[in-house]
C-alpha cells in the first residue's frame, strides 16, 4: 500500500511539454508512425552524455510521452543514440550494431565528441567521429547536451 | 534344440491350425544360428561379416515368423528328451511367448543388417573379430529361443546361454578401452547373481509343485503354501527385474550398454531386457497364477522408482549411450508398473482391467523395443562417424548425417511419449488403466494408483527434457569438436537397418491396431480375458462404463493439419516482405564460438538443481595461483560428477564387506598341509554329525 500512497501523494512530476521543435520529420522517420524504439551505443564516451540520456528518460523530462522508448537490443530498435568519439575497439561493434537494426533506421549522434571527436580529437585510440563510421541522420551538439536537447532531437524523429 | 537330427526325438507335438510353420521356422532359425556361429569361426575376415550378418538376420526372420504365427493363434508344444541330459528339453509356443519372439526376431533382423555395415568399418578387433562374429548369431538365437522354453531346466539353460553370449559380446572392444573390462565384470557378476536367484526360486517352486515342466508348475501352483509362493515370487522377481534393469539391481545396465558395440547395445536394450519382463509375466501371472496384493505393490514400487530414478540419471548423463541405457531403465520401470497394476487388479478380482493394464505394459515393451533399438543404432552410427559418445563434444551432425539425425528424431519422438510418437499410445493406455483402477476398492490401491500416475507423468516430463537434450545438443547447433565437424553419413547397410526400425516405429505410431488381436491373445495366454484395447486400426479402451478412445491416425492427421494451417495461413494472407540476410546478432563482439553453446551438462544443470537432494552431485573447484602472488590465478580446475547414488550407497558397502571377508579368509590358507588335512577331517565329522542327527 505504501507504493500506491506514494504514487497518489507525489502526483505528476513531469515538466509541461515544451513546444514542438523546429525542423521537419526526417523522411525515413515518417514510416515509424510516431513510435520509436531507441538503442544507446556508447562508442567511447566519458559517460557525461549517458547521464543526460538517462535524465531524458526520467519522470521529470519523460521522453516516453513523446513516443520514444529505450530497448535492450538493436534488433528491436529504430534509432541508435551514439555517444562519444568512436574508439578503435568500438568501431566494428558500432558498424555491426547499426547493421543489425531493421530498416528504416536512424542514427543520432549525441554530444560534441560524437559529432567531431571534441576533446579527444587526434587521440591514439580514436578512430574518428560517428559520421566517419556510420551515416548519421541527426546531431545533438553540447558537452554534454541537456536532456531537453536530446528530447528535442527524439521528438523530431517521433514527430510528436 | 530342435535342429536337424534332434527333430527325430520329438515325442509329442500338439497344435491347431498352422501345424508346420512354427516347428519349421524354429528349426530353420536354430540351423541358421548354428551355421552363423560356424561361419563366424571359420570364414576369412572379408566374407565373415556379411555372411554372419545375413545368417543372423535369418535367425531373426525365423524367430519373428514363429512369433507372428503364435500371435495369429497357433500353438505348439514338444518334448525332446534326448537333447538335454536328465531333464530333457520341453518347448512350447503360445501367444505370450510369440509376442516376445516377434519383438526379438524383428529387432534381431534389423540390427543384423545394421551390424554388417557397422562391423565392416571397424578395426580387426571389436565386433568384426572372429569370436564376436561367432557369438553374435548364438546371442540372436538365444534371444529368440528363451520364450520357447517350457520347463525350468530348458529355460535356465537358454537363459544362461543368452547371458554368456551377451557377456562375450559386451567384452568385444576390450582391447580399445579399459572400461569395457570393468563393465564386463559388473555384468558377469550381476547376471550370475540373477541366475542364482532364479535357480533357487525355480528349484524351490519345482520341488513344491511336483514337476519342473511349466505345465506341471501351472497345475501344482495352487498346492504350494502361500509363504513358499511368496518366497518364490520375490526371488524370481528380483532376478527378472535385475535383467530388466530396474532399480536397485540395475547397476550393470548403465555400464554394459554403453561399453558394448552399438548393435549389441541395441539387441540388449531392445530384446534382452524384455525377457526380464517376459519371465516376470510368465512366472508371476501364468505359472504362479497371480498372487496377493503385496507382490504387485512391491513390483509397482520397483517400477516407479526405476522410472523416475532412471530418467533422472539419463537427464544428467552426457554420454549418449549411457543416457539411452538409463532411459531403458526408465521404460522398463513403466512396464513394471503396468505388470504390477495388472497383478494388483487381478488380485482384487477386476480381470478386465487387469487385462487392460497388461496389454498396456506389453504394448509398451513393443514400442520401447522399436524406438530404443533405433536410438542405439543411431548412437552407434554417430559413434562410428566421430568416435565420440560425449554429447558435450558432439553437435552439428544434422547437416552432416541427415538420415541418422532424422531417424534419431523419429525414435526420440517415440521415447518422449508425446503424440504422434509410438510411446505415447502405450503410456496413454497405461495411464487409462491406472486411472480407471481407482474404482477398485482397497486402501493400498487408493494410495498407490494416483502415486503411480504422478510418477509416470513426472518421468514423461523429464523424458522430454532428456531427448530434447540428446537431439538438440547432439545433432543441432554447431560441432564442438573436430571429429564432429568431420562426421560422414553412415554407409547404406547401416541406414537400411535403421530404416527398418524407423518404419517399425512409424507403423506402431500410426496403426497400432495391427497388433490388436495378437496383443489380446498374448494377454489371454496368462488367463486374463482379452482387453480389446487395441483394435481395428484405432485404439479403443472398451470398458463397461468408460468410453475413452484414441485414434492415433486421426491424431497425426489433426497435428499435420494444424501444422499446415499454422505455416500456410500467414503465407497466404500475411504481407509479403523482402527477406534480407543478416548477420547473427552477437552483441557486436564477434561471432560466438561453439564452446559458448549449450552443452549437455549445462542444459541439464537447472534440472539437477531441482533434484539436488535426490542426485547429490559432487563438484570440486581447484584454483592454482601463480608462484609470485596468491591473487593471480594460473589455472582453475573444475570437476563435476553425478554419481549413481543407489550404487554408491547399496553396492559399495557390500563390495567392501566382501573384500574384507576375502582378506580375512586368507588366514585360513596358512600353507600348512597339516592344517588342510585338519579342515578335511573337521568337514567330514561335521557332515557325518549332520547326517546322523538329520536322518
Amino acid at each position: 500500500m505504501g507504493l500506491l500512497r506514494k504514487i497518489r501523494d507525489t502526483g505528476r512530476v513531469a515538466e509541461p511539454a515544451p513546444p514542438r521543435p523546429e525542423g521537419g520529420v526526417p523522411a525515413k522517420a515518417r514510416e515509424l508512425g510516431g513510435s520509436v524504439q531507441v538503442r544507446c551505443v556508447d562508442a567511447g564516451s566519458c559517460n557525461g552524455c549517458e547521464i543526460e540520456i538517462a535524465a531524458a528518460f526520467n519522470p521529470v523530462y519523460d521522453a516516453e510521452r513523446y513516443g520514444a522508448r529505450l530497448v535492450a537490443s538493436p534488433r528491436h530498435a529504430d534509432v541508435a543514440l551514439v555517444t562519444g568519439p568512436v574508439t578503435r575497439n568500438m568501431a566494428q561493434p558500432l558498424r555491426r550494431t547499426v547493421a543489425a537494426m531493421g530498416e528504416p533506421r536512424l542514427v543520432v549522434a549525441v554530444g560534441d565528441c560524437a559529432i567531431n571527436c571534441g576533446e579527444f580529437a587526434g587521440g591514439y585510440g580514436v578512430e574518428g567521429a560517428v559520421s566517419d563510421v556510420v551515416p548519421v541522420d541527426l546531431q545533438v551538439p553540447g558537452c554534454p547536451p541537456e536532456p531537453a536537447e536530446i528530447i528535442a532531437a527524439l521528438r523530431r524523429v517521433t514527430g510528436r | 534344440m530342435p535342429a536337424g537330427a534332434s527333430g527325430d526325438h520329438r515325442r509329442a507335438a500338439e497344435s491347431d491350425g498352422a501345424v508346420s510353420v512354427i516347428p519349421a521356422a524354429l528349426a530353420t532359425a536354430t540351423a541358421l544360428g548354428g551355421a552363423g556361429a560356424l561361419a563366424g569361426c571359420s570364414l576369412p575376415r572379408g566374407m565373415r561379416i556379411p555372411v554372419v550378418g545375413a545368417l543372423t538376420a535369418g535367425v531373426g526372420v525365423g524367430g519373428g515368423a514363429v512369433g507372428v504365427a503364435a500371435l495369429g493363434g497357433s500353438r505348439w508344444a514338444a518334448a525332446l528328451p534326448g537333447v538335454l541330459p536328465l531333464a530333457g528339453t520341453h518347448l512350447a509356443v503360445d501367444a505370450l511367448a510369440g509376442l516376445f519372439m516377434a519383438i526379438a526376431g524383428a529387432v534381431v533382423a534389423a540390427v543384423a543388417v545394421y551390424g554388417i555395415g557397422y562391423a565392416a568399418g571397424h578395426g580387426p578387433h571389436g565386433l568384426g573379430s572372429r569370436t564376436a562374429q561367432a557369438v553374435l548369431p548364438l546371442f540372436a538365437l538365444t534371444l529368440v529361443l528363451v520364450p520357447v522354453a517350457a520347463s525350468v531346466s530348458t529355460f535356465l539353460v537358454l537363459w544362461e546361454l543368452m547371458a554368456l553370449a551377451s557377456l562375450l559380446l559386451v567384452l568385444a572392444e576390450h582391447r580399445e578401452r579399459a572400461s569395457v573390462r570393468q563393465a564386463g565384470v559388473w555384468y558377469a557378476v550381476m547376471t550370475h547373481l540373477g541366475l542364482v536367484l532364479l535357480l533357487i526360486g525355480f528349484a524351490l517352486f519345482a520341488a513344491q509343485a511336483g514337476g519342473e515342466t511349466f505345465a506341471a508348475l501351472r497345475a501344482g501352483a495352487h498346492t504350494v503354501s502361500p509363504m513358499v509362493r511368496g518366497l518364490v515370487f520375490v526371488l524370481v522377481a528380483a532376478a527378472f527385474t535385475s535383467k530388466a534393469g530396474a532399480v536397485p539391481l540395475h547397476a550393470w545396465l548403465p555400464r554394459a550398454h554403453p561399453e558394448a558395440p552399438s548393435p549389441v547395445s541395441a539387441l540388449m536394450s531392445a530384446a534382452m531386457v524384455n525377457l526380464g519382463i517376459y519371465g516376470l509375466v510368465r512366472t508371476g501371472l501364468d505359472l504362479l497364477g497371480g498372487g496377493p496384493a503385496w507382490w504387485w505393490l512391491g513390483l509397482m514400487a520397483t517400477g516407479g522408482a526405476s522410472a523416475v530414478y532412471g530418467i533422472l540419471q539419463a537427464a544428467m548423463a552426457s554420454d549418449l549411450k549411457r543416457l539411452l541405457a538409463y532411459s531403458t531403465s526408465e521404460n522398463m520401470g513403466l512396464v513394471l508398473i503396468g505388470v504390477g497394476a495388472s497383478g494388483l487388479f487381478a488380485a482384487y478380482g477386476d480381470r478386465p482391467l487387469a487385462a487392460l493394464a497388461l496389454a498396456a505394459a506389453l504394448l509398451h515393451v513393443v514400442n520401447h523395443a522399436a524406438f530404443k533399438a533405433l536410438l542405439f543404432c543411431a548412437a552407434g552410427s554417430v559413434l562410428r562417424a566421430t568416435g565420440l559418445r560425449d554429447l558435450d563434444r558432439l553437435g552439428g551432425l544434422r547437416p552432416r548425417m541427415p538420415v541418422t539425425a532424422g531417424l534419431f528424431a523419429l525414435a526420440a519422438l517415440g521415447a518422449v511419449a508425446l503424440p504422434p510418437g509410438n510411446g505415447f499410445i502405450s503410456e496413454w493406455l497405461l495411464l487409462q488403466s491406472l486411472i480407471h483402477g481407482l474404482a477398485v476398492p482397497g486402501v493400498a490401491v487408493a494410495v498407490v494408483l494416483p502415486l503411480s500416475v504422478a510418477l509416470i507423468a513426472l518421468s514423461a516430463g523429464i523424458a522430454a527434457a532428456v531427448f530434447v537434450k540428446a537431439l538438440g545438443v547432439g545433432f543441432f547447433a554447431r560441432p564442438r569438436s573436430e571429429q564432429a565437424a568431420d562426421a560422414k553419413e553412415a554407409p547404406p547397410l547401416m541406414l537400411a537397418g535403421m530404416g527398418l526400425l524407423g518404419a517399425g516405429c512409424a507403423a506402431l505410431a500410426l496403426v497400432p491396431g495391427l497388433l490388436g488381436d495378437g496383443l489380446d491373445r498374448a494377454v489371454g495366454a496368462v488367463g486374463l480375458p482379452g482387453s480389446g484395447a487395441v483394435a481395428g486400426g484405432g485404439l479403443k479402451v472398451r470398458l463397461a462404463d468408460v468410453s475413452a478412445t484414441l485414434s492415433p491416425l486421426w491424431v497425426v492427421a489433426a497435428l499435420t493439419a494444424a501444422l499446415l494451417l499454422a505455416v500456410g495461413l500467414p503465407r497466404l494472407y500475411g504481407r509479403r516482405r523482402r527477406r534480407a540476410n543478416a548477420r547473427l546478432w552477437d552483441c557486436g563482439g564477434g561471432a560466438p564460438t561453439p564452446r559458448m553453446a549449450y552443452t549437455a551438462t549445462s542444459f541439464a544443470e537447472p534440472l539437477q538443481r531441482v533434484f539436488d537432494d535426490v542426485l547429490a552431485p559432487e563438484q570440486d573447484v581447484n584454483v592454482t595461483p601463480v608462484r609470485e602472488s596468491a591473487y593471480l590465478v594460473e589455472r582453475v580446475r573444475f570437476q563435476h560428477r553425478v554419481p549413481d547414488r543407489i550404487e554408491h550407497r547399496l553396492y559399495e558397502p557390500v563390495l567392501r564387506a566382501l573384500a574384507g571377508a576375502g582378506q580375512a579368509s586368507r588366514r585360513l590358507a596358512g600353507g600348512s598341509v597339516h592344517l588342510y588335512l585338519g579342515y578335511g577331517f573337521v568337514g567330514l565329522v561335521v557332515l557325518l554329525l549332520i547326517l546322523a542327527v538329520g536322518w
